[in-house]
């Protein structure tokens, strides 16, 4: 087996002569979204979504009731939690926090009172119910492993592969986490069972460093370990080593990837170093295939990359790390977080810096590709443009979407015969609502590239460059 | 106006950040032990009489301490009469300036005092380096505070006479401050006399004298005259000769109950002498209890439960003790707590991301100890996972259910690590019982339905009650921090009307009609 090597060249530098041709992917990609298949449920929701960014207040109100639902032990709770969060839109409570729009003076009074009267209270209770149900089967394929495995099926059959994250409960205790890693173990094993029976994908499964892995999981390292404290990070790395340790072995023995998720500015230490010492482990230099998160929005990106990279090179693995590259989901969390401490926020406080970032990371990615297999996880058509036009050789650039969010995306992107990873999550309702808040609130921020779209903004002005 | 802004806490997740602590820790090791003198207007005594010491090292002596005398507080007490009016002379603007220059020195030596929190009182470093900051922000804001005061005059006007508000300073302010957080509050007290022109007199917890003197020598450096403020380490009796003086005319007091009630008794005794009304700010002990409703998110009630509940050991005023849980969901909440508090880390106060230090000596030890073989005698089960170091003043954390009605560990106030969980039926089971304590310091909900929020909040009498959160950590500005009932005197530290305490209205009124006309 050979050992990969530093990365020979620099980032690959901006080429204004490049604009054209990212325009022009962009405008075959948006072509391709624009063609792709929408059910008519789809359509109705999506339109909702957008009814609903134009409302701050009501979307609050609707993201708590959503919140809520699987606490709730029936459809009456379910409406009396309705009636009080309406409420709250038709009389908002904190200055400065969201106003009621016109939808919310209109149509919220009546169906606050429908909630309360006793009469209607279980129909609304119930339709609230499984509109609840109904928008989490959007962005979860199952409830767990084996029941995922027909919908990652057909993604493979539609030519996109799968990062499968199993959803939980927050870990607070270590049989928690001991039960997170037991769940992890068994889902390698269930999907690459039922993935040995898939039809071959050259696309999917292999580019220039080699076979790529059919079955990939996503895992979480802060639900590995119920000691995360972010001024001790060697407290969880301990904890959490071995947890991760038998994963990656496990996803060795069967050759699986594993990708260890990226979550907030708390843990990005624990992780960045846990990770890097456990792939420097001589059992693990010739497998498995692993990968980590960069996320763009961080001020400090950049040193997080010459910390992996170096890491990295020094553990002379005979496969190259998956860098998953982000925008980063925990905007408004290190946002809050940091104001509320007086920190300056370790992230780009506007959209365009990490827009930017985010395509300067890429050039570096690409530019250190003998150790590297770059994964570009964006909805932003042209930052997936602009890596494929920077990319010497697109096969050994994987294009990532979310499932529910990006699924016309993915069918651009599979239409265009590149390498798509479509992330999916799976787990039951309960466990999952933190991840569908997030989801939906970031389908419906006011500055995201979906809603844009939507919303009809000139294709070119969101190809520019950031 | 300026706006305030709180003191940015260090970002502990910074390794650099952590080293620079580390460095700091080692610098204070090799000067210790600190001398601690008594200081009366501005004359130093130093012939050490007692020791504070490291309560995770008990060996270790933090200070060496001159304990003040009978005749020292007389002799401060006279200077701070002396000095008070040529101070409140100064007006709020050059007191305020010269407040906001002893938060400069504060900041100055940061890093130096979050250490010697550290081995002082065993907080730990997250603990020890707030402590720091929200004694840097009571001085801001008590004097901004005190400029907004003087300039303040609401007060309707005719034409023909002049009506004036004025507040002055009440004269001699005696502080006796706690251990708990050995420079906020002592050094919030003592800035809300001086801020407002009094004189002061700081009587230091005698766990603590180290800690109290970095914020009197602050405010030395900073210009406040040495006769206006005092510094009398000593144990209860100095505090109970301050308290007793005639020539004292506001006691602003933190501490246990027991000790407050005595303030509170002993201040209406006219001494010989005394031509004034004593004033009492106390803000004592409380049994705070968090109520988890079933609508409840236990990602996040668990974590702030056991932070609330176990963080500095249970040692804040604001420390949760008592947990009120919705019957539906308290079995899974229980297993998810017993859990988290497996998973704390019980050790030394400087070790990063310790989360149970030892408690401060060894009488708190015994206290808790007794209070866990009261719930075993009652027949409540006791969960204690871990052990804790031999040496220091450890107690591992625990939590205790199945308690009688009634039970002295449910209702009293224990100021150690130890959590108290009881099932409700309702949530409105859960405000009766909270209405039914003698306390009202602290209390938190968890709950995700905004009429339930609204409701609670409108039930409990408590200070300052925190929904969806952990319960302490109370912000200057932001929360203004005090309690009810037999949890203190109601009044508001880093609150808008905090300096109210610390003055009194005077109303000028003129007539200004001379001969008929409106001069």
């Amino acid at each position: 087996m050979r050992t990969l090597a530093a990365p020979a060249s620099a980032a690959v530098p901006a080429r204004p002569e490049r604009e054209a041709r990212v325009r022009e992917l962009g405008r075959e990609i948006a072509a391709g979204q624009a063609a792709a298949g929408r059910s008519r449920t789809r359509v109705l929701e999506d339109r909702g979504m957008e009814l609903l960014s134009r409302d701050p207040a009501l979307k609050a109100a609707l993201f708590r009731l959503v919140d809520v639902a699987p606490a709730c032990a029936g459809p009456r709770e379910l409406a009396a939690h309705l009636a009080a969060l309406l409420g709250e839109v038709e009389r908002p409570l904190a200055p400065g926090g969201a106003s009621p729009g016109r939808f919310a003076r209109t149509v919220v009074p009546l169906a606050r009172r429908v909630s309360i009267r006793p009469a209607t209270r279980r129909a609304v209770g119930g339709v609230a119910g499984v509109a609840v149900h109904r928008m989490a089967k959007r962005f979860i394929v199952g409830a767990g492993p084996a029941e995922a495995v027909p919908a990652l099926r057909a993604l493979w059959d539609g030519g996109a592969a799968a990062s499968v994250d199993l959803l939980g409960e927050a870990t607070v205790t270590a049989a928690e986490a001991d039960r997170y890693a037991q769940r992890c173990d068994e889902a390698l094993r269930t999907l690459a069972e039922a993935a040995r029976a898939w039809p071959s994908r050259p696309r999917l499964e292999a580019d220039s460093h080699g076979p790529i892995p059919r079955v990939n999981l996503s895992v979480k390292v802060t639900a590995l370990t119920a000691r995360v404290r972010a001024d001790a990070p060697e407290l969880g790395i301990r904890d959490a080593a071995d947890r991760l340790r038998g994963l990656l072995r496990t996803a060795r023995d069967i050759g699986a990837h594993l990708h260890v998720d990226m979550e907030s500015m708390d843990s990005r230490d624990l992780i960045t170093e846990l990770v890097i010492d456990l792939l420097h482990e001589p059992e693990f230099k010739d497998g498995p295939s692993a990968g980590i998160v960069l996320q763009a929005y961080l001020r400090d990106a950049d040193e997080q990359l010459d910390q992996l990279l170096g890491g990295y090179v020094s553990a002379a693995r005979s496969t190259p790390l998956t860098i998953r590259l982000v925008k980063g989901a925990y905007w408004e969390h290190e946002t809050v977080e940091a104001h509320q401490n007086g920190w300056t926020p370790p992230v780009f406080e506007a959209k365009v810096e990490s827009d930017r970032n985010f395509e300067r990371l890429t050039r570096r990615l690409l530019g250190a590709r003998e150790l590297v297999r770059p994964a570009i996880a964006s909805h932003n058509v042209r930052s997936i443009a602009h890596a494929l036009a920077y990319a010497p050789d697109t096969r050994d650039v994987e294009l990532q979407v979310l499932r529910g969010l990006g699924d016309d995306l993915q069918q651009a992107l599979a239409g265009m015969d590149l390498r798509v990873r479509t992330y999916c999550p799976v787990g039951d309702l309960v466990a999952g609502m933190s991840y569908l808040v997030r989801r939906l609130l970031e389908n419906t921020s006011n500055d995201s590239f979906l809603l844009s779209r939507s919303r009809g903004q000139e294709l070119d002005t969101l190809l520019a460059a950031p | 106006m300026t706006t305030f802004i709180n003191e940015p806490l260090l970002e502990l997740r910074r390794a650099p950040v952590r080293e620079t602590l580390a460095d700091a820790l080692a610098t204070l090791d090799a000067e210790l032990p600190w001398r601690v003198p008594t200081i009366v207007g501005g004359e130093r005594r130093d012939r050490p009489t007692f020791t504070s010491t490291d309560p995770g090292v008990p060996i270790r002596a933090v200070a060496e301490v001159t304990g003040a005398t009978p005749a020292d507080v007389d002799a401060a007490v006279a200077a701070a009469a002396q000095a008070a009016p040529a101070w409140e002379r100064q007006g709020a603007h050059a007191r305020a300036a010269i407040l906001s220059r002893a938060a400069g020195e504060l900041r100055r030596r940061r890093s130096t005092l979050a250490a010697l929190a550290v081995r002082e009182c065993a907080k730990p470093w997250a603990e020890a380096d707030a402590d720091v900051c929200e004694a840097i922000d009571f001085l801001e804001y008590y004097a901004q505070q005190a400029i907004a005061l003087e300039g303040a005059n609401g007060l309707v006007q005719l034409p023909g006479e002049r009506n004036s508000l004025r507040y002055a300073a009440r004269g001699v302010v005696a502080v006796i401050g706690p251990w708990n957080f050995p420079f906020a509050i002592p050094c919030g007290m003592a800035a809300a006399g001086l801020a407002t022109g009094n004189g002061v007199v700081l009587k230091p917890a005698e766990q603590s004298p180290a800690c109290a003197l970095a914020v009197v020598e602050a405010l030395y450096a900073a210009g406040v005259p040495p006769k206006a403020l005092s510094f009398l380490p000593g144990e209860g009796d100095v505090g109970a000769a301050l308290v007793a003086h005639p020539g004292v005319h506001t006691i602003a007091f933190t501490g246990s109950g027991a000790v407050g009630l005595e303030i509170l008794r002993k201040s209406t005794e006219l001494a010989p002498g005394q031509k004034h009304l004593k004033r009492v700010v106390a803000e004592m002990g409380g049994k705070n209890c968090v109520i988890v409703d079933s609508d409840a998110d236990l990602d996040d009630a668990v974590p702030a439960l056991v932070y609330s509940a176990f963080g500095f050991a249970g040692q804040k005023c604001s420390a949760a003790s008592r947990a009120l849980v919705h019957e539906r969901i308290a079995d899974a909440l229980l297993e998810r707590v017993h859990g988290a508090v497996e998973a704390l880390l019980v050790d030394q106060a400087e070790r990063f991301g310790v989360d149970v230090p030892p408690v401060i000596e060894a009488a708190a030890q015994a206290r808790v100890n007794a209070y866990l073989k009261i719930a075993r005698d009652e027949g409540g089960t006791v969960f204690q996972p871990g052990s804790a170091p031999e040496a220091g003043h450890f107690v591992a954390p625990s939590v205790v259910h199945g308690l009688p009605r009634g039970s002295r560990v449910a209702e009293e106030e224990i100021f150690g690590p130890l959590l108290a969980v009881q099932s409700v039926a309702s949530i409105d089971e859960a405000c009766e019982i909270v209405g039914a304590q003698p306390f009202a310091l602290t209390g938190g909900l968890f709950s995700r339905n905004p009429a339930t929020v609204e409701r609670v909040s409108r039930a409990l009498p408590v200070g300052n009650l925190y929904v969806n959160r952990h319960i302490t950590g109370a912000m200057v500005a932001r929360q203004p921090f005090g309690g009810n009932r037999l949890s203190g005197t109601g009044t508001k530290a880093g609150g808008p009307d905090y300096l109210l305490h610390f003055v009194e209205p005077r109303v000028v009124t003129e007539d200004t009609m001379r001969h008929g006309l409106v001069v």
